[in-house]
């Protein structure tokens, strides 16, 4: 009898009930894209947040103090701690290596420019370079790579190039340069001279822009420092610090051996800094905090947003799921008068009404799922230009949620059908 | 001429009658409309004063990346420095809401006790709000005439074995200026600043001999609404000595940034906006359909197609104004809560606010009201009241 009841009320009032599925899909799809957007935005902005360049910059472990006062050295070290540039590709063999978006090596010398008493800085570096790493042979790196925000009016000169150079805005206004003019210049004891021809000029806003910017391989050769760099910039996808990861920056003795593999298991950029000065011995990786604390600043920002505005969608959602419900309810008035008149008791009214809401919530929070998986990658490829990642616990989570909206918003209105006297609605006077 | 004046009267009255009948008797079904559309005009009012703040409000918190804008001495002009009232005062033009901190920097070399090291003379105060990314061990020198303090960097507080609370004497061999100063703080950054000393600028010029000067400043300034380059360029003309300009590492990545958030919350607005309408018809599509006998009856005793059509509208109408009148006052004030809880400060007030919620609002509602109305005015009275 229960299950006839069940079944007509759906192949009767089958518009009735399309209606409240469909309002439950629109409402479920909108979670669940919600949800999924904010579940995986950390990760895309993080992504974004990479314009602001490298995280981490690496440098041998030394015991000198730099004296360096804009872009002018008052200690010129000799015989200096160098790192070896074969020794860099094991930083994608770390445990957070897939976290590892890109690295450039800079090897800083001052040149002796023809013509001209005052020496400049040369930067020997990666413009954009493919490397064999472990899992990956063809591992994109250098500053095209991890500075995005470095901008050459002219062209970039290429890797292999060993005549070009790219002049610093600065510098080119200082010496007038131009794409195109060819320059001499003389580095180290070899006391040999090159010419270099200007591909373009550099603008980046920093201490490059009083410098020349050649290929590492042509500086390396220059100065005669073959297969050496002097500082390392790596660009990581970290999670924002907290209060683990405080605790272990103050000393990784403090923690007991549960929170140490908790923080060496996430990507916090301490534990990718801790895990490159494994990898590579002699070296000190240190986080740049501008970049570092303040992407987690921003990030923790963007996800509070969107978790409160995943909070107020959802709760609008079910006050209108819970709004529908009760008209959907409110009419079949009549309907309940007679089965009440026919003997149901109020128990047989409330299970038919809420297993009508439970079936309509599963079929709407699992097409609402389905719905909602595609509206969250549409945001995805419009914004971030990739698919967001799609999150299992969604599903069960929406389901529960949309079957227990409608069943919340079938309670109320069942309480008060059920109350009529059967006689009343029948006559028509409710 | 009299009796059709008389008949477009009572009609008049009628057409009232009925809407205030309407509206007074089903106080069940009314409620639930107003209800529905309240939370839809809500929800759109809330989310469209977020979305037209989150620029100014992401601006600022984008300020965490520290300094954005610089201001330093021509670099083809004879001396590395500039008077630090001409930089007090260019600062000075940036307007007071749109600066977050700035602070002048003046640097030497000095010998501490175990070695050279840079000093840097700032005003502790500016760089606070400049830097707050700085991992700071012990404390901020919170006082600008603090001259028994400094910072110090955390490769140099290494490399000299120091730590908070010692005292490390200053020396500059250049003038014979020697003195002992309490360390405050351990700065990290990861960048040059680990290396380098800190103290206030007055103390920083009788240091180095450079009283009243400084190298440079590093503004941290909310670019949103502020045409920074034409700043710069007002700068570079009032003082025809000095260099200003934006930082583009922090400047060009702000823009990125913030269009990528702007862009997010825009296509969650309108996919929310949209799924909220929806639901809203939904819901009054259920509402009206149920008065299918009603409908019949009307025709029955007399009322054209266009008359009935002309009634559920004024009613969804009358219903719809109040709930989104409504809507709009809960949804600022759930935006103001939004806005307290993520961002900490209030969301401002927009006009483009009202018609963004009005119109779809009130669209939905006449749309959902006349679908089923006009599907129902088909149907054949007598078919309807016999329950058909």
């Amino acid at each position: 009898m229960f299950f006839l009841m069940l079944r007509q009320s759906f192949v009767k009032g089958w518009r009735r009930k399309a209606l409240a599925t469909a309002t439950i899909v629109l409402a479920a799809s909108l979670i669940t894209a919600l949800m999924n957007i904010s579940i995986d935005v950390g990760d895309k902005m993080s992504k974004e947040m990479k314009s602001y360049g490298a995280n981490i910059s690496l440098v041998p472990k030394s015991e000198n103090i730099s004296l360096e006062i804009g872009g002018v050295d008052y200690n010129p070290l000799e015989g200096q701690v160098l790192i070896e540039e074969k020794e860099l590709t094991k930083i994608k063999e770390i445990f957070w290596a897939n976290n590892i978006v890109g690295y450039a090596p800079f090897l800083k010398v001052s040149a002796e420019m023809a013509g001209s008493a005052k020496r400049v800085p040369l930067i020997g570096t990666n413009l954009d370079k493919t490397v064999a790493v472990a899992g990956d042979d063809e591992f994109r790196i250098g500053v095209r790579v991890i500075n995005p925000y470095w901008q050459v009016a002219g062209e970039w000169p290429a890797e292999d190039d060993a005549g070009s150079v790219l002049a610093g805005a600065l510098l080119a206004r200082e010496r007038n340069l131009q794409a195109g003019d060819r320059v001499s210049l003389k580095a180290g004891t070899s006391g040999l001279a090159e010419t270099f021809t200007v591909k373009g000029i550099l603008s980046t806003g920093g201490a490059e822009e009083s410098a020349f910017v050649a290929p590492l391989a042509a500086v390396q050769r220059l100065a005669s420092m073959e297969g050496k760099v002097q500082s390392v910039s790596v660009s990581a996808l970290t999670v924002p610090e907290d209060k683990l990861s405080r605790k272990a920056r103050r000393s990784s003795e403090a923690l007991d051996s549960l929170e140490y593999d908790r923080w060496y298991c996430t990507a916090y950029v301490s534990a990718i800094t801790h895990q490159i000065e494994e990898a590579i011995p002699n070296i000190a990786a240190r986080p740049i905090w501008q970049v570092a604390a303040s992407e987690g600043a921003v990030i923790n920002k963007i996800q509070l947003l969107m978790i409160v505005v995943t909070i107020a969608a959802f709760i609008a959602s079910g006050l209108g799921i819970s709004s529908l419900m009760v008209t959907t309810i409110m009419e079949r008035a009549k309907e309940i008068g007679l089965t009440k008149a026919l003997g149901a008791a109020d128990r047989e009214v409330y299970l038919l009404f809420l297993s009508e809401a439970a079936l309509v919530g599963v079929i709407g929070g699992l097409l609402g799922c389905a719905v909602g998986a595609g509206l969250s990658q549409v945001i995805g490829l419009s914004i971030f230009g990739s698919l967001v990642a799609f999150n299992w616990v969604v599903i069960p989570v929406n389901v529960a949620i949309s079957v227990l909206i409608a069943l919340a918003g079938s309670l109320m209105p069942s309480r008060l059908i059920t109350r009529l006297y059967p006689a009343e609605v029948l006559h028509g006077r409710r | 001429m009299a009796d059709v004046k008389a008949a477009n009267m009572t009609r008049g009255r009628m057409f009232l009658l009925i809407l205030f009948k309407s509206l007074k008797v089903r106080k069940n079904r009314v409620s639930i409309t107003f209800f529905s559309i309240m939370i839809g005009a809500a929800i759109i009012t809330a989310l469209s004063s977020v979305y037209f703040d989150i620029s100014a409000k992401m601006s600022r918190e984008l300020r965490a990346y520290g300094a954005n804008f610089f201001i330093g001495q021509k670099t083809t002009s004879a001396t590395r420095t500039a008077d630090t009232a001409v930089i007090e005062e260019s600062i000075a033009m940036v307007p007071a809401e749109k600066l977050i901190g700035a602070s002048p920097y003046i640097y030497g070399v000095v010998r501490l006790d175990l070695g050279n090291a840079v000093l840097a003379g700032v005003d502790f105060a500016g760089l606070k709000k400049l830097s707050p990314y700085w991992q700071v061990e012990g404390k901020w020198i919170s006082v600008d005439f603090d001259e028994g303090s400094c910072m110090i960097g955390k490769t140099l507080a290494k490399n000299m074995e120091l730590k908070v609370g010692d005292s490390v004497n200053v020396i500059r061999s250049e003038n014979g200026f020697q003195k002992s100063l309490v360390i405050k703080g351990i700065a990290e950054t990861g960048q040059a600043e680990d290396e380098q000393i800190f103290v206030n600028l007055a103390l920083a010029g009788r240091i180095l001999g450079q009283e009243g000067k400084a190298n440079h400043a590093m503004l941290s300034i909310v670019t949103e609404g502020t045409d920074i380059d034409a700043l710069a360029a007002r700068m570079e003309a009032k003082f025809p000595g000095l260099d200003a300009k934006p930082i583009r590492k922090v400047s060009h990545s702000d823009g990125r940034i913030l269009d990528k958030i702007k862009g997010l919350m825009a296509i969650i607005a309108v996919i929310i906006l949209t799924v909220t309408t929806l639901c809203v018809m939904t819901t009054l599509i259920a509402i009206v359909s149920e008065r299918t006998r009603e409908i019949g009856l009307m025709k029955a005793i007399g009322a054209d197609d266009r008359d009935i059509v002309r009634q559920f509208l004024a009613e969804t109408l009358t219903i719809g104004l109040a709930g989104v009148a409504a809507g709009m006052v809960v949804g600022f004030v759930l935006a103001q809560v939004l806005g307290l809880a993520v961002f900490g400060s209030l969301i401002s007030f927009r006009m483009i606010v009202l018609p963004v919620t009005l119109i779809p609002s009130i669209a939905a509602s006449l749309l959902a009201a006349a679908l089923p109305v006009r599907m129902a005015v088909r149907v054949v009275p007598a078919q309807v009241l016999k329950d058909e």
